[in-house]
Formats: C-alpha cells, structure tokens, sequence
C-alpha cells in the first residue's frame, strides 16, 4: 500500500490545478483515500505497515488542510507556479492596506464600549470577509493572467486578515464570558 | 487456574480466534471497562456486580494498593493516601497543579522530572502511576471474566485533551501492562456506541455530544460521513458538572434550616449527602421530602430547577461557543448524544433539547455510553471485524506554534486540523554569526506566549555562522494518530543538518518508564521497603534544607547560642542517620529535629516572618 508523494496535492484528489475548490469532491477523496491508508487499518498489522501509513496520511492531511484553506491553496498554487515565499520576512508594502488594517485595529479595540458590541463586532467581522472575498477574486485574476507578484501580495494581505479574523473571534470568546 | 495460562500477551489466541479487546472510560470519577461479546457491547460489571469502578486509589500501610469502592470510602478519612480525580492532574506540571491545588488535599512534591508527585505512605506517586493502578484493576477485571488474555485495549480521553495528557495516559497504559491500540476522545465514542456511523440518514451530518459529568462538562460537534468521523470543534468547562447540582441543594438546605453558627464539617457533609439524595429522587419525582439536623421539608422539581438554571445555562453557552466553532448552523445537528450521568436531570434534558432543537439520544445508560463505543472500536482494532468500514479521524484540540518575536507566538498547526499532520515553517537567524537558535512549542489560541501553555523548549545548535537572515530553519511539527506531538528543527540553507525531536515536557521518558516497570514486578515487599527508606531520605534531606534555610534567613534575630547548638545537633543526628538503610532510623531522626525546631518554627511565625520559609518546606515543620 503506497502513495506518489511527489504528486501534488491537487492530483492528490484528482482536483484540477486552480483557486476555485470543489469542497465536496475534496471531502469525498479525502475521506477515500483515510479510509485506505489510516493507521488504524493497521492496528494489528507490523510497526512498519503502521510507520509507512503514519507517513501516507500526514501526506493526505497536509494535503488536505492546505487545499481547504483559502490563503494556504492560494500560496500553494503560487509555490507550484515557482513563487518562493520567506515566512519571516515577506510583508506586504502597500502603505494604504496597511493604514486601512489599523484603522480595523482601533475599530476592535473600541467594540467592547459600543452600545451592542455583539452587533458591532458583527458588522466589523462582515467588512473583513467581504474584503476578503474581494481579494480573492483579485487573486484568480493575477493568477490567470500570470501577475505572480501582485498575486503574492494578495496572499501576504489575506495573512493580515487571517491574523484580524483571529482577534475577532477571541474578542467575541471574551464577549461572551463576560455576558454568562 | 493461573499456571495453566502461562503465554505471552498478545500470543494466546490462535489467528482465527476472536481476540479479546476492551475499551475503557478512564473517568475523573468512575472508570468502566467493555467489550463486544457474541456481537454485543457490554460494560463489565466486578464480582459484586458493580460496573462503575471509582478512580480512587488508597495506599496502604502494608504496601498494598487498593481501587475502587473500598478506596473511596476512605476518602474523607485517609486524605494523604487516598487519590482521586488523578485525571485532573495527569499531564500537568507542578506549576499548574498549584493553581488547581486549593481543591485538593495532596501533598505535592517536586520530583527530579517535570511530573508531579503526591506524597503518600508508600512512597511518591504520580498521576499517571495513580491511573495505571486503575486500568490494572480493569484489565485484570476483563481479564477475569473474559477468560483470557487481551490483545490491547482502546483508552478514551477528553477531545480536548492536549499533548501533554494524552501522552499521560499512554505512559499510564503502558503502566498497567495494556496494549494501547488507540487512544479515542470521548464524543466520539459516544457516537459510535449509539451506532451514528452505521446510519445513513445521519451520513454527512453533524452530531453534538453533550457530556455532562460529576465534575466536568465537555460539548463537542463531530461530522460524520461514511463511517468516518470527524471532531469539529470541542469546548467545555473543566469545573462544572453534577457535584455543582449537589452543592447549590446543600446551600439551600443549610439556608432551610437556618442556623446562626457557622456549620460544621459534619453538617456539611450530611448536607451534601442529603442534596445527592433529593437530586436523584428528583429525576422522577416532582417533589421530594428532605431532612438536615432538626429541620424537615420538601425541595420541588421547580425549586430545584430554579437552583440548577444558572448552571445549565452556563452549559448551553459552551454548546453555543461550539456550534460557531463548527462553522454550522444548529438546524445542520442532526443528533444529540447525552453522556454522562449528570443528564439524567431533567431541566438539563428539557433545556438541550430546547437549545438544540430536537429531543436528545438517552437510551444508552449514559454513564456507560462512552466505554461501550470504546470497546466496538477496539473490536474493529483488533481485527475481530475485517468487512468493518469503520475508521475515527481526529483532529489537534488546540493550535500548535513557537514563540517569535516579541514574545508572540506564530501558529503552525491551527486547531482542529485532522491527525496525523506535518507541518514546517521556516524561521532565519536575526544576529550575524548566530549559531544556536532556540525553539520554543507552545499550545493554545491566544497571540501571547505567556497565554499559552509551553509545551517544549530546546536549541538548535552548529548553524554555519552567516550574516543575520541568511540561514534557512526549517522547523517540522508533526502530530500523529494519536495527537501525539514532536517538533524536529534543521538548518538548510548551506545542506547542514541540525535536528532536535522533543518530547512533551510533562510526559514520562521511556527510561522512566521502563524503571518504573521493572520496579513493580520486583519483589513487592522489598520494593515498599525501598521506597520507603527512599522516601524518607528525601525527607530528611528537605527538613534539613528547610531548616538550613530557616537559620540562614533569622537564626542570629530569632535564636540564642545554646538554642542554635541544639538545633544543630538534632540536625547532625539526622544527617548521620539518613545514610543509613533504616527507614525507620532516617523517620524517627526527622521526628527527633521536628520535635526540636518546635519552638523555633513557633517563633519565627509569631515574628511574622514565615514567607521567608518557601512553600512546603514551612508545612514540613509544621507537622
């Protein structure tokens, strides 16, 4: 039992190279190939059918998370198309995306002392994902049209984002807590 | 009878013999033990026909262990030597168990690992060897009536538990002598008892576990689709369940009967009993009559309900935190699965049935639920089911990431990823000529590292010198089947490699282990001995420690000469008997410096100066 690992992940699911995911074709590969390869069809088997299968089904679950979620899909496809990517140090230089983030910040800050922060924080968390969606479709175009460098400052942006959605959700946690 | 099964474990059975598998619910409060026998699942009742075995563990004087009911009678009386809820403390390190330490009456000690130790009578304890005398006596129970040996077993755990916990209670099985075919989270066992994989109208649907025990409470969201299950979120409050129903009835009887003095520890305990009482008459009855010292009365189900609201509230509010971490709507639930005792009550049936929209699955016992869907798995696991399409992914409970600048953490693996994963991010040096780099994991959601639990810190050493930013490190988590984590860091830009595997810090080491193994199957008796005289020269070296420290601090304000020379006799006494192989020699030495600094631990807390006296040492003198 064995599987390509230089395949890509989209071959992976016999999913076509691009930004647009067929979610449930993905789920329905996915759950195909666990079923065949997880280490529990080899719980009684030798530690090395389970080692191997240990391995497949990283592979499979890397491929997986990378492929559902937005951002990571649109880096890997720009990965794929030879754009290399420096964790620690790529920023995006847009001074005006940069001015608009910490006009947000400051928004979050102040949604606790709205009159309903749940409404607000709702509003706020709105404008994020239509920005998102947004950057997105300015992705797909780049993409088709070959423009690798405004695609990666697209990927670098939905990182912000990413981070933003991420306080959002902790402060509405917050929120929560304090009103039970 | 034993002579004749002398075989190695896992070797009794010929291959086309069903193998013998258990599934066990290591409980905070009770563990239980099934298995699938003629195709039925069933918990394993003792020879007294009891199922639920307490997790309680009391040593005693002469060495001898005991689980169960017997232990938890002596609960309130042998306090020091008597453990329950070892659940709470398994995977935790000495500073965590200090925050839980209010609610427990252990003595805690710091052993030369991470892992905590209680001190009892037979020496120091942890948690996880805590638990492995209560798997012990399951398998020895399923073994009994089995009549064979098993080929392994499938442990359940919180779906929350984190790295750290699950490799606890690995190491605890392994303990106990079990072949760990698989740790399984609780939810997920529920679901499988009640045979949700097996229903194609819930196929690709999403089922909540309510799980409201004696102690805690746990709601998890799994998706399921063609017999594959997924946990899709989980949330919970580890300090509430059942036992908080008992006390707010106590709270009403003792405001019944309306005494002016402040009650005492036996009013208290007949209060609780009493409110246990009323909570479980009331499952089935509208109104219960209830009695406390000289007062007689009733307690209704709405009264009780009116008393128990605000907790079950707090409950629908983690369901309601779940569901959004779900990403899905409540009308996508197509079932609710009831666990745990606690939800025989019925407001809470009443009220998550409201909250979720449809009547909740209560056919199964649901104190058993969770070890009944552990044994059909350890059925599948063992081989016993070729045709069996069944198969349980797991996902991370918690993000996984390192600590970067400023003292943020950048998150690799986020929560709720399907296991086993790997995952690199590249990191570069920040200095010119840096050749070590240190990696710290950590775990949790928030963006801070002092928010989040550090799971493991260690360097990366030999990078090439470079100017800062040019090496390339490349650092890979990898988490398998069983949440179990390992983070692995190399340079690669210039072709060197550098590679560090961790382990969880508040784990065993395997050597740990196998000692620990080794020292149990020596000679009992001569094993106690040891671990006495063991126990009581680290005592002696900690009174005489305290004691160093006391004197250094205020000996010249607090104590005359001829005062100080006593102590420092007694002191002498100790530290010449502590060499020898006399445990009872080294205890009464300790009694004889105790005795002696009598005074002066007296002293030094009327001139209030006890903080100078750190943390348990001030309680070694004490007593």
């Amino acid at each position: 039992m064995s599987i390509d690992f230089k395949q890509n992940y989209f071959q992976l699911f016999g999913l076509p190279v691009q930004y647009e995911l067929d979610k449930s074709k993905l789920a329905s590969a996915f759950r195909e190939l666990q079923a065949k390869h997880h280490p529990d069809r080899f719980a009684s088997g030798t530690d090395e059918q389970r080692r191997i299968a240990q391995q497949i089904t990283s592979f499979i679950n890397t491929a997986q998370d990378t492929l559902k979620q937005p951002r990571l899909r649109a880096r890997y496809l720009l990965e794929l198309a030879g754009v290399d990517f420096d964790d620690e140090r790529d920023t995006t230089s847009d001074m005006a995306f940069l001015m608009a983030q910490m006009e947000r910040r400051e928004a979050l800050e102040q949604v606790s002392q709205a009159d309903d922060p749940f409404d607000a924080i709702d509003a706020l968390s709105k404008s994020v994902r239509a920005e998102q969606s947004g950057l997105e479709l300015d992705f797909v175009e780049d993409l088709d049209a070959g423009n690798l460098d405004d695609a990666k400052q697209i990927v670098l942006k939905l990182k912000f984002f990413e981070r933003l959605m991420g306080e959002i959700k902790q402060l509405e946690e917050k929120l929560e807590d304090d009103a039970s | 009878m034993a002579l004749l099964q002398i075989s190695e474990p896992g070797m009794s059975t010929a291959p086309h013999e069903h193998r013998l598998a258990v599934g066990i619910d290591l409980g905070t409060t009770n563990s239980l033990v099934a298995a699938v026998r003629s195709g039925e699942a069933s918990t394993l009742p003792d020879e007294q026909g009891r199922h639920l075995l307490p997790s309680v563990v009391r040593y005693m004087d002469d060495g001898s262990i005991i689980v169960g009911d017997k232990a938890k009678a002596a609960l309130g009386l042998d306090i020091h030597n008597t453990i329950a809820s070892a659940k709470r403390l398994l995977g935790r390190a000495v500073n965590e168990i200090k925050t839980l330490g209010g609610q427990l009456p252990y003595r805690f000690v710091e052993g030369d690992s991470a892992v905590p130790q209680i001190k009892t009578r037979s020496g120091n304890v942890t948690a996880i060897e805590v638990s492995a005398e209560i798997l012990r006596a399951l398998k020895d129970r399923a073994e009994e009536s089995l009549g064979g040996e098993l080929t392994g077993a499938v442990i359940t755990v919180p779906a929350y538990f984190d790295d750290a916990q699950r490799q606890a209670t690995k190491d605890a099985a392994r303990l106990a002598g079990l072949n760990v075919f698989r740790l399984l989270n609780e939810p997920t066992a529920a679901a499988v008892a009640y045979g949700l994989d097996q229903k194609a109208e819930v196929d690709n649907q999403v089922i909540a576990i309510y799980d409201l025990g004696g102690g805690t409470f746990d709601v998890s969201l799994l998706r399921l689709n063609k017999g594959v299950f997924e946990v899709m979120s989980t949330g919970g409050d580890s300090a509430l369940g059942g036992d908080d129903f008992d006390h707010v009835i106590a709270e009403w009887l003792l405001k019944s009967i309306d005494q002016q003095a402040e009650p005492d520890a036996q009013l208290l305990r007949d209060a609780m009993i009493e409110a246990r009482r009323a909570k479980e008459a009331l499952t089935d009855a509208s109104e219960v009559s209830v009695s406390l010292a000289d007062w007689q009365g009733n307690l209704t189900l709405d009264q009780f309900n009116t008393l128990i609201e605000p907790l079950v509230k707090k409950t629908l509010m983690a369901c309601r935190r779940a569901v959004r971490d779900a990403g899905v709507e409540k009308e996508e639930i197509a079932e609710v699965v009831m666990v745990g005792g606690s939800t025989r009550v019925p407001l809470v049936r009443q009220r998550v049935g409201e909250f979720f929209e449809r009547p909740p699955l209560v056919d199964i016992d649901p104190d058993k639920v969770v070890a009944i869907g552990a044994s059909i798995q350890a059925d599948v696991l063992a081989g016993n089911k070729p045709d069996s399409e069944m198969l349980l992914l797991d996902v991370t409970p918690l993000s996984l990431g390192l600590e970067t600048y400023g003292g943020l953490v950048e998150k690799v693996i986020s929560r709720n990823t399907t296991i086993p994963i790997v995952r690199a991010q590249e990191f570069t040096t920040f200095k010119d000529h840096q050749t070590a780099m240190t990696i710290h994991v950590l775990q949790g959601e928030r963006e801070t590292v002092e928010e989040n639990r550090s799971l493991a810190k260690f360097a990366l050493r030999g990078i090439p010198p470079m100017v800062a930013g040019a090496a390339r490190i490349k650092v890979t988590f990898q988490v398998d089947a069983d949440g179990l984590l390992s983070v692995m860091a190399e340079e690669e830009s210039t072709g060197v490699r550098a590679a560090v595997e961790v382990k969880p810090s508040y784990g065993l080491s395997d050597g740990e282990i196998e000692s620990m193994i080794r020292a149990s199957m020596e000679n009992a008796k001569a094993d106690v001995e040891q671990r006495r005289l063991r126990e009581q020269q680290v005592e002696a070296d900690r009174s005489m420690q305290a004691l160093d420290a006391a004197m250094a601090a205020d000996a010249d304000q607090l104590l005359t000469a001829e005062e100080k020379q006593t102590l420092l006799v007694a002191r002498a006494a100790l530290a010449e008997a502590r060499n020898s192989d006399d445990a009872e020699a080294v205890k009464a030495a300790i009694r004889q410096l105790e005795h002696t600094a009598e005074f002066y631990v007296a002293r030094r807390m009327d001139s209030n100066i006890q903080t100078a006296m750190s943390g348990h040492n001030i309680t070694e003198f004490e007593r």
